[in-house]
């Protein structure tokens, strides 16, 4: 659900940056007391196997793309600040190397896919833990695909708004809330069951490493 | 210049970019990026294209149709959108083909360290992934059908996370031994 460079005018990209530093200077607060030659090779493990799921990517007439996020994984095995960060440099490595997404579109990308769907993710495991293992890491899963995309989308949709000529021609992207709502939300609704069940495959796999301290 | 003087550039030049609504001065600065880039301008040019290509010709075709369909279409805005997108897309490459990234991350120690090792995996997996691919395909005389390579995927996954574990492990514990933890 990368959003691309190019569609976002410097109203929402440069603001979005300003909130974007905070929260990674909170992220990274203390990252070196948690990072040692244990945890790091999981988590590089886990931020390049992210990296290798957002390539696989279609684009939907959203304006958007298509892909499976691997955000859950890391949000549930390392915790919301660490997730964050590595998903940032996923999507700063991947809009570098093969131009998905963008510079211009990162701050906005991370804090919608790396923050907002890791905290989704945090916060429904803990909501669902009643419900077994498998249901709640599943339905952190979903719902981290599904907040992440409502993000996008929210963002993507009022660019019309926030930025046109005089004329009201749009500068940047050019579908408002009614069509990037739907067309972002009902594709990763499908692309989160999917989601689901790599994470819960992921999980048992790091549960069985004794990766997962809870 | 070093390469973190080139980021800052590229920076600010990508911000700029994106304040600049009129379609011939962006053409101006892509044909200036283009003729500056040397030898390899084409093929940057290339894979520019075939990055952009499936966005933003979703993108374009959805607001041709719709603004068709509305009575409100402007053709101006498909191309400032397009020729933007290719110069942001264009620069974005040409920097990276340019400049090493890891030394322009320099002033940053920690993004640094975690980019290596991330980039150290991504290339694992990458070479794992074409090792298992070649061994597939040189066990299959025809071609695979759709549920031998589903098959094969999921076999394969637990050995690919446990390979490229085990390449991490190394690689952590080979800076351990030269202190990248110490500090």
């Amino acid at each position: 659900m990368h959003i691309p460079d190019g569609f976002l005018s410097p109203q929402t990209y440069l603001p979005a940056y300003a909130v974007a530093a905070g929260a990674w200077t909170w992220a990274a607060k203390g990252l070196r007391d948690h990072l040692d030659e244990t945890t790091v090779p999981r988590l590089a493990v886990l931020t390049a196997l992210a990296y290798a799921l957002g390539l696989i990517m279609v684009p939907i007439p959203g304006g958007t793309s298509g892909h499976a996020l691997g955000i859950a994984i890391l949000a549930l095995v390392f915790g919301i600040r660490q997730a964050f960060l590595a998903y940032s440099l996923v999507l700063l490595l991947q809009s570098l190397l093969f131009g998905a997404g963008g510079i211009t579109a990162l701050a906005v990308n991370a804090l919608a896919m790396g923050l907002l769907g890791s905290a989704a993710a945090v916060a429904a495991r803990r909501l669902f833990r009643p419900l077994g293992e498998t249901v709640s890491v599943a339905a952190a899963a979903w719902l981290s695909v599904l907040v992440s995309g409502l993000a996008v989308a929210l963002v993507l949709g009022i660019q019309p708004l926030v930025a046109h000529s005089a004329d009201g021609t749009p500068q940047f992207f050019p579908f408002g809330l009614s069509i990037t709502l739907p067309a972002i939300l009902v594709p990763h609704a499908i692309i989160g069951i999917g989601e689901a069940v790599l994470t819960v495959l992921v999980w048992r796999y790091a549960k069985a490493r004794h990766w997962v301290v809870e | 210049m070093n390469s973190r003087a080139w980021l800052m550039l590229y920076l600010t030049a990508v911000i700029a970019i994106t304040f600049v609504h009129h379609v011939p001065t962006l053409a101006l600065v892509l044909f200036a990026a283009l003729a500056l880039a040397g030898k390899r301008r084409w093929q940057i040019a290339r894979r520019t294209l075939l990055a952009m290509l499936a966005f933003n010709l979703t993108v374009s075709l959805g607001y041709a149709a719709i603004a068709l369909w509305q009575g409100n279409f402007h053709s101006g805005y498909l191309l400032l959108v397009n020729v933007r997108v290719f110069l942001l897309l264009y620069l974005g490459f040409w920097f990276v083909a340019a400049v090493d990234l890891l030394s322009a991350l320099s002033g940053m120690p920690l993004l640094r360290l975690v980019a290596t090792l991330s980039i150290g995996q991504i290339k694992t997996f990458e070479r794992i992934l074409n090792d298992f691919g070649l061994a597939f395909r040189s066990r299959n005389l025809a071609r695979p059908r759709l549920l031998d390579k589903a098959h094969h995927a999921a076999s394969q996954a637990q050995n690919l996370l446990d390979k490229s574990v085990a390449s991490a492990n190394e690689t952590a514990l080979a800076m351990r031994s030269r202190g990248a933890f110490d500090d």
